[in-house]
Parts: structure tokens; sequence; C-alpha cells
């Protein structure tokens, strides 16, 4: 059984955080969530609202319908009405206007226990959860973890709130306790910290800003640093700066940034200063639709940058598997001195997942430096093209260079060299290509003759989907440097049907696999609205491209 | 040490009778007095450099070294000093490069006070790409790129440093070495962001020694006060970067004071390479946890 639940109001109402709340006292009596956050660019005002799907079953996504909205406002209701499902309602106010109404008297609980109008959403949560008929214990408990102590105003008001209505649904009995309930920015960030992190270097930007302030929320606590220094053209020379000197470095940022940062991304090609970049993807070009996704920047993720020398770039589709793949860029890029970017996007990035357990990661967290001799040469030409990391402040000169370079890194301009240098770094990349053999670069869900090929973000849609469809699996390629290239065209040739699927204009997966794999997919699946796809619209576009 | 322990042996490519040898030598000096009175460890100190014509110092030093893009010096350098703040840190860059391509990261760079020293090899010209107008080319200039001559007054990189918090501000000139040594040694034993804008003609694209011979002047003969803000306000405003016949150049160190660095904000801050953390992952993930 699922539920799906819509919750909406102004910017500055407190949707976001109310949802978050809602999902974590439903993980924590057992639930599985999936939280979806839709908000325009702006502070105060507009539209926020939160689609939260619930099931006693794992769930990866969230639908366009909905058996009930939370409403803060009238424009809730009028703009997501006719997709309240027929037997749905809709819980707020009285004075809002809307069918199947199950109507509270905010103002008046408020009057009568002396409380803020702010205060009026937690009538809801209350009334809310006694709908459902959770237990109101369960509630409260959450609510006091998550604002760490006691509060008796709100506890109040959710119990004035939880009493003042009937129990309308019968929630099946949850599978088991105690979820984990996490965005991917969340599960990035903790990689992050997992893998030792040294200093995180970022510049504000949407969907990337939450890796910032949970990062910098935990550097006491962790011992990291967290900076943000002018603009991404010194963030990622800074964290290369840094990364040479020894703290295991990272930036983030999203297209914008991305772009300032191409320049020096190719500076780390050839000074091979390792470096991990998480690149949150929004609707681009330019400033593009700022708070909302899109798989846009697949192609440039993979060649920003003038030159050509070796790196990773790999694709989480949720928030479990951004969490490893996190550890597995620290691991790539430190081992082998290049740079690993992490490709996620708004709807991965904020959307909260919900899962049983975490697994020890196998990866334990390394910087990779030795201890030089005083014959160190930066560059030495070795058989898997990785020069041993060294560090300055030893006894040995080490040097990192934009030019190209012999073994000790002075300038050349010599062309044996130039062939040699070139040879030694892109042959990493043959070795990298083993070891992400190793760390399941892509992943086939369902059984059947026809194949789905997609990656990041639209991973939780289209599984969910595989319940609805019949004879198709799921190609889900996380790794698309090095390019899995393989077992992605025998994934293909063993398939009838074949249909691409991604959240953007142009199809950038297709380009890459034909490029790669020789292979064409000419049956695609677009969605470019800067919105995420659903497993029901998925379900509706196979048939249709099948026809 | 001896100095010529900061040889390499790579092959000099600058030009002939080019003043930034008159730099590399104060540099090598500098750094040789420094270590033998025990002020600096030379496996400690690390260069950056940026583009340039005075970029290729990289190839003459023997030191640890990073060779950064055209204009980054100033961010590489900022890394390496929170990667290990044990490293003593000298970024080299040039006119273009810091008053033109990177002048974001001057500013930002004197307001953080880095502990750290920086010096501008200043020829007023872009050189290695063949001598086209920089912001800090004097008003007139007629250049390949600017055949009607430049319309505006060059920046001052003395005030700019000032106004922005550099907490050590200097000139130099790259023709009176022992001078220029002198500076760059208070420059790099200088707690705090030390900057200093050299004076470097250009004999193959702005050749001015004649006239920076006739007119620069010492600081230390006029009794310059160095901690007072205002009096080097008002010494770097003396000269316009152009080169009218009255001009008096002063050289020297504009201002020097005590001031929190970087490094105080941040108590974490660490040799980290040396750091042993254990990454607990349940600990981690726990706050997660529904
Ligand atoms: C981003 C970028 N733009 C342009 C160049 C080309 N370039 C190389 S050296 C240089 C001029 C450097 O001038 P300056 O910093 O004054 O140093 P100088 O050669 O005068 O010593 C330029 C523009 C470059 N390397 N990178
Ligand atoms: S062009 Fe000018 S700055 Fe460059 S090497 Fe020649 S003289 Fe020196
Ligand atoms: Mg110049």
């Amino acid at each position: 059984m699922e539920k799906q639940i819509l919750i909406g109001g102004a910017a500055g109402q407190g949707i976001a955080k109310t949802a978050l709340l809602i999902g974590k006292i439903f993980t924590n009596s057992g639930y599985y969530v999936f939280n979806y956050r839709d908000y325009p660019s702006l502070i105060k005002g507009g539209h926020n609202f939160n689609i939260l799907k619930v099931s006693d079953k794992p769930v990866n996504s969230h639908e366009n319908f909905y058996d009930m909205i939370i409403s803060l406002n009238q424009d809730t209701i009028d703009k997501h009405r006719e997709k309240l499902n027929k037997r749905g309602f809709v819980l707020g106010d009285k004075n809002l206007k809307a069918r199947n109404l199950i109507e509270l008297d905010i103002s008046k609980v408020l009057e009568e226990t002396g409380t803020p109008k702010k205060f009026g959403i937690d009538v809801l949560i209350g009334a809310f959860f006694k709908i459902l008929g959770l237990p109101i214990e369960n509630v409260l408990k959450v609510v006091e973890e998550v604002f760490k102590k006691k509060t008796d105003i709100i506890e109040k008001l959710i119990r004035r709130g939880y009493t003042s209505v009937e129990q309308k649904i019968e929630l099946p009995e949850p599978n088991e306790k105690n979820k984990y309930f996490m965005t991917g920015n969340e599960a990035i960030s903790s990689g992050a910290i997992a893998s030792s992190l040294d200093i995180y270097f970022a510049y504000p930007i949407t969907p990337a800003t939450p890796v910032l302030h949970i990062l910098a929320s935990k550097q006491i606590e962790n011992d990291f640093m967290v900076v943000q220094p002018e603009n991404e053209i010194a963030i990622i020379n800074a964290a290369l700066g840094a990364s040479y000197a020894g703290a295991i470095s990272m930036v983030g940022t999203s297209g914008l940034g991305f772009s300032l940062m191409a320049e020096a991304i190719s500076l780390q090609g050839i000074s091979e200063v390792p470096l991990v970049l998480y690149l949150g993807q929004r609707t681009s070009p330019a400033n593009g639709v700022p708070t909302y996704t899109s798989q846009g920047d697949l192609k440039f993720a993979v060649n920003a940058g003038h030159g050509e020398f070796p790196r990773v770039v790999v694709a989480p589709g949720d928030s479990k598997e951004c969490f490893y793949r996190t550890i597995e860029t620290f691991y790539l890029a430190y081992k082998y001195r290049v740079i690993s970017i992490i490709l996620g996007d708004k709807h991965v990035g904020e959307s909260n997942y919900s899962f049983d357990e975490f697994e020890e990661p196998k990866i334990k967290p390394s910087n990779f430096i030795t201890t030089p001799s005083e014959e160190y040469k930066s560059y030495s030409i070795t058989e898997n093209g990785v020069s041993p990391r060294a560090v300055p402040g030893e006894n040995a000169k080490v040097r990192a260079s934009s030019y190209e370079h012999n073994e000790l890194g002075y300038t050349t301009e010599k062309e044996d060299l130039i062939v040699k240098m070139n040879d030694k770094r892109l042959r990493k990349m043959d070795f990298i290509k083993e070891e992400i053999n190793k760390l399941k670069p892509v992943s086939v869900y369902g059984e059947g003759k026809n194949l789905i090929v997609g990656w990041g973000s639209t991973k939780g849609a289209i599984i969910d989907s595989l319940k609805k469809l019949e004879n198709f699996r799921f190609l889900q390629i996380s790794y698309i440097c090095p390019f899995p290239t393989e077992i992605v065209k025998r994934e293909i040739e063993n398939s009838n049907e074949i249909i691409l699927i991604e959240n953007n204009v142009t199809g950038l997966l297709g380009d890459i696999i034909a490029e790669q794999t020789g292979k064409i997919i000419e049956k695609k699946i677009l969605k470019y609205n800067a919105r995420p796809l659903t497993s029901e619209e998925i379900v509706m576009k196979v048939e249709k491209v099948l026809k | 040490m001896k100095i010529e322990d900061l040889n390499t042996g790579e092959k000099i490519t600058w030009c002939p009778g080019c003043t930034n040898f008159g730099i590399l030598s104060g540099v090598k000096q500098a750094i040789t007095n420094l270590v033998n009175n025990n002020k600096v460890d030379l496996n400690k100190i690390v260069g950056v450099s940026g583009v340039g014509c005075y970029d290729k110092i990289y190839d003459y030093l023997n030191l640890n070294f990073f060779h950064t893009l055209h204009g980054r010096t100033l961010p590489t350098l900022f890394g390496i000093k929170i990667g290990n703040p044990e490293l003593t840190v000298i970024g080299f860059g040039g006119d273009g490069a810091t008053y033109a391509e990177g002048i974001a990261h001057l500013v930002h760079s004197c307001r953080y006070n880095i502990n750290a020293t920086f010096m501008v090899f200043n020829n007023q010209i872009f050189s290695l790409t063949t001598g086209q107008a920089t912001p800090a080319s004097e008003k007139g200039l007629v250049s390949p790129s600017t055949p009607l001559g430049i319309g505006e007054k060059p920046v001052n990189p003395l005030a700019l440093s000032l106004i922005n918090g550099a907490s050590f501000v200097a000139r130099s000139f790259a023709l009176d070495i022992p001078h220029l040594t002198k500076v760059i040694e208070e420059a790099i034993t200088h707690k705090g962001f030390s900057f200093i804008d050299i004076l470097q003609p250009c004999i193959s694209y702005h050749n001015t020694t004649q006239f920076l011979r006739e007119h620069v002047y010492k600081l230390e003969k006029v009794n310059h006060n160095s901690s007072n803000y205002e009096d080097a306000m008002k010494k770097s405003l003396e000269w316009d970067y152009c080169y009218s016949e009255n001009s008096k150049i002063p050289i020297g160190i504009f201002y020097k004071v005590k001031k929190p660095t970087y490094r105080r904000q941040w108590p974490q801050i660490r040799t980290w390479h040396r750091f042993k953390r254990k990454p607990d992952f349940r600990k981690i993930v726990e706050e997660y946890k529904g």
C-alpha cells in the first residue's frame, strides 16, 4: 500500500521542514518514505510544496497525484486539487475552500494556547497523524529528537490537532523499525567525512549549497575545514593548492560555477594534483531554472577542461548510492591523482530517500601519500601511469606544473617527452577501468527481454515503474568515466526493445553510449521541463514509444 | 647552504639582459640568507607562480614549486597555506596576471591576511604574449592591442592592497638587487600577507630602465613611518605609474603592521597529511536514522 501526501504553502511557512519531520516520523515508525521537494527561487511568498510517498514496501520516487493534501493556504489547493484522488481529502484551516476539506479551527487553537501564528503548522501535523492512525507517542518522540529538547508548546499543539479529528486511513503494519532517511546531499557530505576529508571549498549555489552548510556545521566536531573563498575560480585553484600541500580536498558547485572551474580542471589533468568535485546539476543553460532539476550537464562533466586527460565521473542515483560513490571518488582521485566528479542533480541532492541499512564501506580512507626519497621525481613514469604522491615539506622537492614537464616537473617542449607524459597520464585510465569493474559500474534491475537505459536521479522513478511494466529490465549506468563499455554493449545486445530515459533535451547518455559502444538507441523518453520523471509518467510514455 | 643550491641547471630563456635576472638573484640571496640564519627551513619553502615571462622562475629555483595558471598564483598560494600552515609560501605574479586576470584574488588575499609572501614582477606590459598593454600600463601607451593609446590611468596596486588590509606593503626595483633582497627577506619573515610590487622594466617591450633609475628614491632616506597607515597611503599615491618628468617614485617598505592572520579564525587548521583521523562511519550516518 502506498499513500501520497502533498504539503504546500508559501515560502517561509516551513513547508520543507514539516515535510521532513513527517518523513522522519514515518521512517521512525518503520515505513518507507520518499520526499520530493519543489520550491521556486525566492525567499518569502511564492508556492512551495513537498510530495511524500509513504509505504510499507521500499519506495524510490514520488507521483503527481495525491491521497491527501496538507494545505497552508488556498493557493496550494487551487494549484493541486485536480491531482487529488477522488476519495482523497484536504487537511487545512476552516477558512480554506476545498472539496473533502477536513477542517481545523487553527486560529482558535492558537488563541486558546496563546501561541504565535507560525505554530499553526503543528496543529496540522497532529491532525494528520491522527487521520492516519499513527500513535501519538511515535509522533512526539521524533518531534523531541528533531528539536533536541522537549518543546511544550509544540507538543501541546500537536496533541490539540491530534484530538480534533478522527482516524480515516488504516495504514498497513510497517515491516521493520527505523529506516535511514537521507538526501543525496547529506549522503555526499557523509561520504566525504567518511573519506577523511580535510578541506571542503565551495561558493553558495543551488543545489550544492546544502553540502556547504552540512559540512560547515560539522567541521569542528569532525576536525576538518570548510572554506568559502571569493569565487569558484579561487575555490578550485585553492583546492588544488591544498591538495598539493597534502590535504584531502574537495570542491562543490553547480553548472555556472563548474563552468568557471573548467580551466583549473585542465590544470588538474596535467598537474595530477588529486581532487574530488561535486557537481550538482540544475536546469541549465546559464541560470536556467535555479531550484529545479536536470541532467543537462553530463557531457560537460565528461569533457570540461581543455585537452585530453583522465578523469572519473560517477553519477549516483539515490542517496545511499551517493554515500558509497563519494567514498569511491576519493579513493580513485587520490590513488590515481586524477579529478573525480560526483555528478548529481537537484532531484537526487535534495530528495529524501529511505532505506534499511548501511553496510560498512569496503574502501578505507587514505591520502596515498608516500615518504619520498631524495631522488623523488614528482612525475616519474611508471607502469600504471601513477607517479607516487609526495607532499612538500619533507626532504624531496615536490613540483606540480601547468606546463608539460619532465619527470622532475621542469618545463619541456621536447617531442618525445610530450608523448611519454601524455601516454603516462592516459594510461591511468586503463587501471581505473579495472578498479571500477570491481565497483559495480552498472546495475541491472528487474527481469525481461526489454531494456530501459538511464543514469543518475531517474533511477528511483524507473525502478518504481518496473513494477507496472511487463518484461522490462533497467540498466542503470553509474560510472560514465571510465565508461563500462563491454557490460553496456552486452546488455543492449541482449535486449529486444531498448528505451533511453533521461531528464534532458537531447539524450546525452545516448550520445555517450553511441560513442563508446557503437550502439544507437532510437527510442527515447526525454523530459526537460525542469521537473523529475515519475513512475506513472514513465509507464505511460513507455507504452507510447513502443507503439 | 650555498646560494648555488638553489640552481636547477635548467636553461634560462629570458631575453639576455632581462631585469628578471635581477629578481631571480635577489630571491635566491634572500632565501639563502634566511635559511642560513635559521629563519626558514629550505625544505618547507614552496614557490607558486602563474603564467608570463616571470613564471619561468619556476624552472630556475630548486624549491618545492607549484606552477599554476595565468592569474591564479594567489588562490593556489592560499590553498597551500591552509593545506599545510607549516610551509613558507612565496608567490610570484606578473602585472598582467595579477592586476588584470586575477585582480579579485589580490583584493581578497589582502583581506584574508594569509601568512605568505607575494611579489609581482611589474613590467607594465604583457611580455610573454609580445607586448600588449595591461591595467598597469601608463596612460597613453600605444601597444599592438591599443594602437590608439590607452585612455585610462593604471591601477595603483599599493593603494589597493593597503585599503584591503594587507599587513605588509612594499615596492622594489629589479635593478637594485641589495635593496630588493632586503625587502624580500623582510616580507618572508613578516607574519601576515606580504605584498611587493617590483618595478621590472621589460627591455624588449616596455623599457623604462633609464627613467626608473633616475626617479626612484628609498623610503629609508626620508624617515617614512611604515607603521602608520595614513603615511603609507600617502606615499603609495605619490607615483601614479605614469611617466611625467616630475615623478618621484618611492621604493621600500610602505607599511608593516602586526595583524591577526587568517589562521586565527580556524582553530582546526593543521598539517593535514600528518593528522591521523579515524572516521567512524556508523557515527557519521547515525543522525539520519529515522
Ligand atoms: C587564461 C589565460 N589567458 C591568456 C593567457 C596567455 N598569456 C600567457 S602569458 C600572458 C601575459 C602575462 O603577462 P604578465 O602577467 O604581465 O607577465 P609577463 O609576461 O609580463 O612577465 C598571457 C596573457 C593564458 N596563459 N591564460
Ligand atoms: S620579454 Fe621582457 S620580461 Fe620577457 S624575458 Fe624579455 S625582457 Fe624579460
Ligand atoms: Mg607583465
